[in-house]
């Protein structure tokens, strides 16, 4: 029963996977089609070799973090839609966390490809409307000198705070490694990209658990 | 009207919205049903879907910032059609901007010719499908070597258990890691009296409303105290803000 509805959830991962990508690439060819301006090649490849070097390496980093966590739906659905660190992850997390389920269990399965569901479409619809509706307004609210700027600007530490502390509280033990590795990595490296922070302090994390588990201090 | 907001623009666009909702509503459907062949209760369903909502709503705003950010240089609709697929925040503005500024421009001001314009759409695609490329051939492997490593007998499980509550923890340290001592390319959110204060408060609201829900059997109000706790947070920054002088909020040690 586990191996047939994990098998059957990558089938159908991978088939929306390959649509996604299909679709995704058809965007500029229809916008070069449409508007017969295809791009410089020369221009378009001295701006990719830069992304690309960034993004793709980057990504693997992602892949690797990212699938053993978002459960199998979940990591198809969340590397379609996006937003994933500030986003998609958190929520999962959260939800796997609130139904009291593990992750890598079909019942962590289920919850998080739901939680993670129900987000991309959330986040959908308030990307729309806000698009179409409200775009006139937005900047009135973002806007430097609006009261409401300090509380988008300040979404992460809030979210995390918030996820993190009910954790915290849990595994205790676990905490103080990753966090001061973190910490230390960017003294010397200010503005490296939580993407790859997130690498090195969950290989923290991970190694000190194993550490406390070895000492049978867990 | 501008060729970056015309209607063949918002069709595309609407093609995109509509895939992306229409593949999340099959994988939403396909786990309901497994959820109840597995047993779980309905009511946990229902407060998945509600505290999910609740929790995407202020990140989901935040992005819909960035659409208007870079509506400036790219018109709104394809920084929309971006941040609906693959897209995040970090990744789309440094895409746009690298393009951008290859072509001798500036995000600031609105791109004007078509082969620019195209240029931009392909380097934002091409730079970002990295992970779509790599998981039809991987996700399923490591997956099932991480399932088969951790329910292998009672002590890798808990083992497993541990090791995934670590990853957990790797993650939102990172973010903590920021909030103590990052800083950001453009100087916006560095680590400072903010980053720090909204951190604890939300913390510490977090703590207060498990604690309340466990003190009066709260049941109905556990799952949603992940999200009341960010928006406290949230409510805090604009507080301070408002209330503390210039030089305090503005502080930063990075």
């Amino acid at each position: 029963m586990q191996k047939n509805y994990f098998d059957r959830v990558h089938r159908w991962g991978i088939l929306w996977n390959i649509g996604a990508l299909l679709m995704l690439l058809s965007i500029p060819v229809a916008i070069s089609v449409y508007y017969n301006a295809w791009p410089e090649l020369s221009v378009l490849w001295s701006v990719l070799s830069k992304l690309m070097l960034l993004y793709w390496v980057t990504a693997v980093i992602e892949v690797i973090t990212y699938v053993p966590m978002l459960g199998a739906g979940g990591t198809y659905l969340s590397f379609v839609t996006g937003n994933i660190t500030n986003l998609k992850l958190p929520v999962g997390l959260a939800a796997m966390e609130n139904a009291k389920v593990r992750a890598n269990t079909e019942e962590g399965e289920v919850i998080s490809t739901i939680a993670i569901g129900v987000s991309s479409i959330t986040t959908t619809i308030i990307i729309a409307v806000g698009v179409l509706a409200f775009s006139p307004v937005l900047p009135l609210i973002t806007a430097e000198g609006s009261a409401f700027k300090p509380a988008f600007e300040w979404v992460l530490p809030a979210l995390f705070g918030a996820l993190g502390a009910s954790y915290f509280a849990k595994h205790w033990k676990l905490v103080p490694l990753p966090v001061i590795v973190g910490v230390i990595v960017l003294i010397f490296s200010p503005t490296m990209g939580v993407g790859t922070l997130m690498f090195v302090t969950i290989v923290a994390a991970v190694l000190g658990a194993f550490g406390l588990y070895k000492a049978k201090k867990l | 009207m501008d060729f970056k907001e015309n209607t063949f623009m918002y069709a595309i666009a609407l093609c995109v919205v509509a895939f992306v909702t229409l593949q999340s509503v099959f994988f939403i459907v396909k786990s309901w049903k497994h959820a109840k062949e597995l047993g779980i209760k309905k009511e946990t369903l229902k407060n998945t879907v509600v505290s999910s909502i609740l929790f995407t709503v202020a990140p989901a705003i935040s992005i819909l910032a960035t659409v208007i950010v870079l509506a400036n240089a790219l018109g709104i609709v394809l920084p929309w059609i971006r941040l609906t697929v693959i897209g995040n925040l970090a990744y789309e503005t440094t895409a746009a901007q690298t393009a951008v500024e290859a072509m001798g421009g500036t995000l600031t001001s609105s791109i004007a010719d078509h082969q620019q314009f195209s240029t931009v759409a392909w380097a934002m695609t091409i730079g970002s499908v990295a992970p779509l490329l790599m998981l039809p051939f991987v996700c399923k492997k490591l997956q099932s070597k991480i399932g088969s490593a951790v329910n292998k007998n009672e002590n890798a499980a808990k083992l497993g258990d541990a090791i995934s509550a670590a990853a957990f923890i790797g993650i939102i340290s990172a973010f903590i890691a920021r909030a103590i001592a990052g800083t950001t390319s453009d100087g916006v959110g560095n680590a400072g009296f903010m980053s720090i204060s909204v951190l604890i408060v939300a913390m510490v609201a977090m703590v207060i409303l498990e604690t309340i829900c466990k003190k009066f059997n709260l049941e109905k109000l556990r799952p949603f105290t992940m999200p009341i706790a960010m928006f406290i947070g949230m409510g805090a920054a604009m507080l301070f803000e408002a209330v503390l002088p210039a030089n305090i909020t503005d502080f930063v040690w990075r």
